[in-house]
């Protein structure tokens, strides 16, 4: 029981850090990204392999997994610096759909369908630091690191910038603020952080594949963020939190029968969805009555 | 020979997408709401069409069930959903995820009551015979292509002839100049759902018959719609189904270069593609916004 608890506490953890990255684009620079999980999957991937080929240090594993996704986030940066709304949205979802492809294909990179199995323990500087309560420490920390990181970014030159570009893209270019740079940096810097969280998954589950890292998965990610609260720094924790929390919640309802759980689940997440957004659109931790 | 086989179940995939394609794109380009429940009324429209069948209802009445199931779902959606927050705040993200979230609700009531596997409605339609060496051919196909091509030539009718078609045009282009000349935005957006939403009965019913359908096709025929309605360029009606049909055809010819598990990254390749050098679409250029 204690273990079940804190695997859950390590999993809100995890989505904590990946919504928090997802809200440094969505909500600071104004970029509607539904690809999301694939770069969360990159980090995962990434790492993952880095432990099982070189060491399973947990914290030069991140690294590569926040680089690798970095650096390929300058592939979903293409299209948001040329189309917006809409035909971004699209672009996103061709992403998507390309990038769980090759999750599921690519064998000799991610291990196809089947993943990639016996990530070794976790270790930090040659500790082990894989027990539950030790690893959630980990996932603690680097969710604070990732939060502070965020906030000092946000509200710095570059963070007022990024808002700025948000709110009125043509005013933030006249007034000399070089667009393409800056939204691409904050994608490189979400996506990253998006790695971070993707190398603590794997290291969680010891295992990875590609139905951790489907449209569905990017689109939970979207909805901690825009139920949480869009553009806030506690939003996307609470939306992670509620999220994740709402099926552990729901097994312990005595009258859903214990097959149909799942669906069950899936029902009440959707129309909460809906339901949010129609009554509050700014979120739980959203202002509301301002714009 | 497999080139033709390949083909002609091309032309069959192609001609679904391209029906709920078009109901897609004349939604979106009439409302400019991204609906992305269209895939979800897809899912409705079938399973009644199998429910009925089941429960041993004519099949004419049984399509007809179909169509008002798929046509009130559509039409409760936009008055119950995209209205209120579009009266709110409205921004397209918002809607977005509105629309997901109901798309993920009915698609897990359907599995609640009929299950997680496909259905297929039985039918002598789908029963191949050879036509030349190496060629299979099922009636169905024939009946696609007819069905596909009454519902185009009625809603292009409708849109170009009756004064309703035209106050969908008008919405696309300026719903405030609308209002000022006295038309009604919201009966001609109920208007758009109604028709788009009945576009995909069709296609459905035929999915059913065919191939069998799932809770989970929703999503896929939203994709494949959304694709296609990028690529025939926003706001065309020809344009997205032509794209559905081109994709449909792509999809399986691809598979004599690439293995089969890649032949949807391709078509979402073309869909990148297109978005990153031709935005708009392949009939964008006569399409002014």
């Amino acid at each position: 029981m204690i273990n079940y608890i804190l695997n859950l506490l390590t999993l809100a953890t995890i989505y904590g850090i990946a919504a928090s990255s997802l809200n440094v684009l969505v909500g600071y620079a104004g970029i509607f990204s539904i690809t999301h999980a694939i770069f969360f999957g990159i980090g995962a991937y990434a790492g993952a392999q880095f432990a099982l080929l070189v060491v399973p240090d947990i914290f030069l594993a991140s690294m590569i997994g926040a680089v690798t996704s970095g650096v390929l986030s300058l592939l979903l940066a293409l299209p948001a610096l040329r189309v917006r709304g809409e035909y971004f949205v699209a672009a996103g979802l061709g992403l998507q759909m390309v990038g769980m492809t090759i999750f599921s294909e690519a064998h000799t990179l991610t291990g196809g369908h089947g993943g990639l199995v016996g990530i070794p323990a976790a270790t930090l500087a040659g500790f082990d630091v894989s027990t539950p309560g030790l690893f959630l420490v980990i996932c603690l920390v680097a969710l604070i690191i990732s939060l502070v990181v965020i906030r000092l970014l946000m509200r710095s030159s570059f963070g007022r910038a990024l808002m700025s570009i948000r709110d009125n893209e043509s005013a933030a270019e006249s007034f000399g603020k070089n667009v393409p740079v800056l939204k691409t940096l904050a994608m490189a810097v979400g996506c990253a952080i998006a790695g971070v969280a993707g190398t603590l998954f794997a290291f969680n589950l010891a295992f990875v594949n590609v139905e951790s890292f489907t449209l569905e998965q990017s689109i939970l990610m979207l909805a901690m963020v825009v139920i949480g609260g869009v553009g806030t720094l506690s939003g996307p924790l609470i939306g992670a939190i509620f999220l994740l929390l709402l099926p552990a919640v729901l097994t312990f309802v005595p009258f859903i029968p214990p097959t149909e759980i799942g669906t069950v689940q899936q029902f009440i997440y959707g129309s909460l969805m809906a339901v949010l957004m129609i009554f509050k659109p700014s979120g739980i931790a959203g202002k509301t009555g301002d714009k | 020979m497999l080139l033709l086989q390949l083909l002609a179940s091309g032309i069959q995939t192609g001609i679904l997408y391209a029906l709920t394609a078009a109901g897609f794109a004349l939604i979106f380009g009439a409302t400019r709401i991204f609906h992305v429940a269209h895939g979800a009324t897809f899912v409705i429209a079938g399973y009644a069409f199998y429910e009925c069948i089941q429960l041993g209802i004519w099949w004419p009445l049984a399509m007809l069930v179909s169509f008002v199931m798929a046509i009130a779902s559509g039409v409760l959606m936009a008055i119950f959903i995209y209205r209120p927050i579009q009266r709110s705040e409205g921004s397209f993200f918002t809607v977005f995820v509105a629309a997901f979230g109901v798309s993920i609700a009915i698609q897990s009531l359907i599995q609640y009551f009929f299950g997680r596997g496909s259905v297929t409605v039985s039918s002598a339609l789908t029963k191949s015979s050879k036509v030349m060496e190496g060629l299979y051919l099922a009636p169905i196909l024939a009946v696609a292509i007819v069905v596909a091509i009454v519902m185009f030539t009625a809603v292009v009718l409708f849109l170009e002839k009756k004064n309703a078609g035209l106050g969908l045009r008008a919405l696309s282009e300026n719903p405030r100049l609308l209002e000022a000349f006295g038309l009604d935005s919201k009966s001609l957006t109920v208007l758009a759902f109604a028709i788009g939403s009945a576009l995909v009965v069709p296609a459905a019913i035929l999915t059913s018959i065919s191939i069998g359908i799932q809770p989970s096709s929703g999503s896929r025929v939203m994709l494949i719609s959304l694709a296609a309605t990028i690529v025939g360029g926003i706001g065309s009606l020809r344009g997205a189904a032509l794209a559905g049909l081109v994709l449909g055809i792509f999809e399986n010819l691809v598979i004599t270069v690439v293995d089969t598990q890649w032949s949807e990254a391709v078509s979402f390749f073309i869909l990148f593609a297109f978005i990153m050098f031709r935005p708009n679409g392949m009939f964008g250029a006569t399409v002014k916004r």
